[in-house]
């Protein structure tokens, strides 16, 4: 029995979004929602009734979503799409965001804007205090996250989307890892775009969304048709579609009870690992934080060596993020926290989600513990080697 | 429940095989690419195909372990590589010696370090793609070997594995040769059986070590100095002792009558000592961190054995007195030629290695 705990990565597709796959593929899957035909009018149905189901996952109004090929297209469409007035040069995010927020905004900067990055707190919170000022008449664009993907620390994005509208700038949530976690409606954050990613709420990988409040004005980065009300030009990818419309439908469904589950079994585990592992800290905020997150510094050990060897073991969690050849680096959400590279190197992240059950959670609550005092024991995290590996 | 062996693996075709053969024999395997050299800019990247640790030959490891369906991880030991490897490889050249990297690599990563991982990992033994071989006698020791295809053999790189690490290391390619090798790729259908050789070190783009070390030392521990003969003449001006090795012949920018010969690097000084080929021969060497397979020769007063002074080099006669737990005195038989402080001396006893140390000066008489 594999354990999966890294659902912040990317969940196991839920029944009902592959069931609404298969019916779509294993049905006439021919017609462009383009086309005038019969064909194209259905296939623009099953488009249209998926963007209401997602939409209503966020209290929008179905015609506002924007259906993309994930979150970091959407993050590129709203980041590079919210630029066009000249006069606004500068752009305000955070320290903790996701890559797909970080590295575009670091190639406008090099392109000549100028790029403010505001701190958090040692648990991941932004700040509003002192930081609101950064939000000014030339601020084109405010982007940041509303759940952290690596710590969970939700934010209190009120205060920002505030400033954001006071200067006139655009107000841009990554709230990939938010929605389904915890209830979001764009009404709450005040938001102008909101990025939306299926796979983490158990649709298919390479499909998204992102909110367009209506009014919002937005450049659009892929051109070349009149698809998604010319936002964003290209045949949809219909099947993707379906499936993250259904766990959408699914999502909203069980929500309420999921999340109570989830976050009971994400208490159950921190629990016995605190008993078990001498030392180990919780990294974020006990409240306020997506309950299914849990990243953990695990004294003594690379997580590194962690994450190989509860691999091996069946149990599937992650670090940080991966390089281009595979290898693990540490979180950099962790650094602005203010932990140590090497308390960063230590921690690892555990993400549960619709598909863990008790039973998982307590063969990794036994096989953990045991786990981590092998690793250790065999290979000591600094200092002078131990004895001879010789028994 | 079978065995669990971690292979290190490089992308190459040695390792691939390796750890092929390995499965073969019914071990449970585990890939590991490990990632030393410091990330380099995508057209240094490029320059560097065929050596290691690139991202292409991570692919090409991956690859391998996704056909012959085994778990393949990629880990960073790059903070320990920087230490443990290239710093000491920047200081041996600034104090005018030619280190070795991939003995130290060996003995400080392979066999120390990616063995602690391996015992994190509840592995039974660490398997490389090295050509040499480890046999166990009938009281239970271990010796190590040179490997049966003598163009390949790898057993100098390796003289500073001791009991301990022989005890839990396989070579599984130690028997074979390379062709036999690239046949058995070719025959698994791995895509990488006809991949170069890797010739240069790892971590030095386009094999310029002197480049390397101007570009990674602190500029006030660059010596420069003087090139002269053997009678103290000054002949020519040098940027740094460190672009220079004991026998180099070119690269000196000196016209001469007959060929000129690096004899020798005097770090205090800065001075590069030129002589002709027949000057290069010494008649001994003292080496140091001196690590023995049997250390009852350490009691006997004087062995005879033959040593290797550089990987390329032949075995030449010689006989070998320890001087104290890691120093020793080796005296050649007929004269050793371009005796290099900082490269390797291995001690061999027909195929055997008895152990090794590294060279830190040179004996005249």
């Amino acid at each position: 029995m594999r354990i999966y705990l890294d659902h912040n990565a990317g969940g196991p597709l839920r029944p009902a979004a592959r069931d609404a796959m298969a019916r779509f593929i294993a049905g006439n899957a021919e017609g462009n929602p383009s086309s005038v035909h019969c064909s194209g009018q259905r296939a623009r149905r099953l488009l249209e009734q998926a963007r209401a189901e997602v939409a209503s996952l966020i209290e929008a109004p179905a015609r506002s979503i924007v259906f993309t090929s994930g979150g970091t297209e959407s993050n590129n469409l709203a980041i590079f799409g919210a630029l066009h007035n000249p006069a606004r040069r500068r752009i305000v995010t955070s320290t903790i965001e996701h890559s797909s927020i970080i590295v575009p905004i670091t190639e406008l900067e090099r392109r000549g804007f100028e790029v403010i990055r505001l701190s958090v707190d040692r648990d991941g919170k932004l700040l509003a205090d002192g930081n609101l000022d950064t939000i000014d008449q030339n601020t084109a664009l405010v982007s940041v996250g509303l759940a952290n993907a690596e710590v969970g620390t939700i934010q209190d994005l009120r205060p920002f989307s505030q400033a954001a509208h006071r200067a006139g700038a655009i107000f841009h949530v990554d709230a990939a890892q938010a929605v389904g976690r915890i209830h979001v409606a764009v009404e709450d954050s005040g938001c102008d775009l909101m990025t939306l990613s299926a796979h983490k709420l158990g649709g298919p990988a390479g499909i998204g969304g992102l909110y367009v409040r209506p009014g919002c004005t937005l450049a659009p980065q892929l051109l070349g048709g009149p698809q998604e009300t010319g936002m964003r030009a290209g045949t949809p990818n219909l099947c993707g579609v379906t499936g993250f419309g259904a766990a959408a439908r699914e999502t909203m469904a069980c929500m309420a009870d999921e999340q109570e589950r989830i976050a009971m079994l994400a208490r159950l585990l921190l629990r016995r690992l605190e008993g078990l592992v001498n030392g180990l800290h919780l990294n974020g905020p006990r409240e306020g934080r997506i309950q299914n997150t849990l990243n953990l510094t695990f004294p003594a050990v690379l997580g590194e060596t962690l994450l190989i060897a509860l691999d091996l073991e069946g149990i599937e969690i992650s670090m940080g993020s991966a390089c281009a050849a595979g290898a693990v680096e540490p979180s950099h959400v962790l650094l602005a926290m203010g932990r140590r590279a090497m308390e960063a190197r230590s921690s690892v992240r555990l993400s549960l989600g619709w598909s863990t059950t008790l039973e998982e959670i307590e063969r990794a609550a036994e096989i953990i513990p045991s786990v981590w005092r092998r690793v250790a024991a065999a290979e000591p995290l600094s200092g002078p080697r131990e004895a001879e590996p010789c028994s | 429940m079978s065995e669990r062996v971690l292979v290190a693996m490089s992308g190459g075709v040695d390792s691939s095989v390796a750890a092929a053969l390995l499965r073969e024999q019914g071990y449970e395997v585990i890939g590991i690419a490990m990632r030393l050299a410091p990330e380099r800019p995508p057209t240094a990247m490029a320059r560097r195909r065929g050596t290691c640790c690139s991202h292409d030959d991570f692919e090409d490891a991956r690859r391998v372990a996704e056909k012959l369906d085994f778990p393949f991880y990629v880990i960073d030991l790059r903070a320990e590589f920087e230490t443990r490897v290239v710093d000491n490889f920047v200081s041996e050249y600034l104090t005018g010696r030619t280190p070795n990297p991939c003995v130290m690599c060996n003995r400080e990563i392979k066999f120390d370090r990616l063995w602690q991982r391996a015992a994190a990992l509840e592995a039974d033994f660490v398997a490389t793609g090295h050509y040499a071989r480890i046999e166990r006698d009938e009281a239970g020791r271990f010796h190590l070997l040179r490997a049966r295809d003598e163009s390949k053999d790898q057993s100098y790189f390796l003289f500073t594995l001791g009991q301990c690490e022989m005890a839990r290391t396989l070579f599984p390619l130690g028997s074979l040769s390379k062709t036999r090798v690239r046949a058995l790729a070719r025959a698994l259908g791995l895509a990488n059986a006809d991949k170069p050789e890797s010739q240069e070190i790892c971590f030095v783009p386009q094999n310029d070590y002197a480049a390397f070390v101007t570009h990674n030392a602190p500029p006030e521990r660059i010596r420069s100095g003087n090139i002269r003969n053997a009678s103290g003449l000054k002949l020519a001006r040098h940027r740094g002792i460190h672009q220079f090795t004991v026998g180099q012949r070119r690269g000196l920018g000196i016209a001469s009558t007959a060929p000129l010969y690096v004899r020798a690097i005097d770090a205090e000084t800065g001075d590069i000592t030129v002589g002709q080929r027949g000057d290069l021969v010494s008649a001994g060497l003292i080496a140091g961190m001196v690590r023995l397979a049997d250390p009852e020769i350490s009691s006997r007063s004087e062995v005879k054995v033959e040593v290797k002074i550089r990987y390329r080099h032949p075995p030449l006669p010689a006989s070998l007195r320890i001087l104290d737990q890691d120093r020793a005195h080796v005296r050649f038989q007929n004269g050793g030629p371009a005796v290099t402080p900082g490269q390797a001396c291995v001690f061999y006893r027909g195929d055997e290695v008895l152990g090794g140390g590294i060279i830190e000066t040179a004996l005249e008489s």
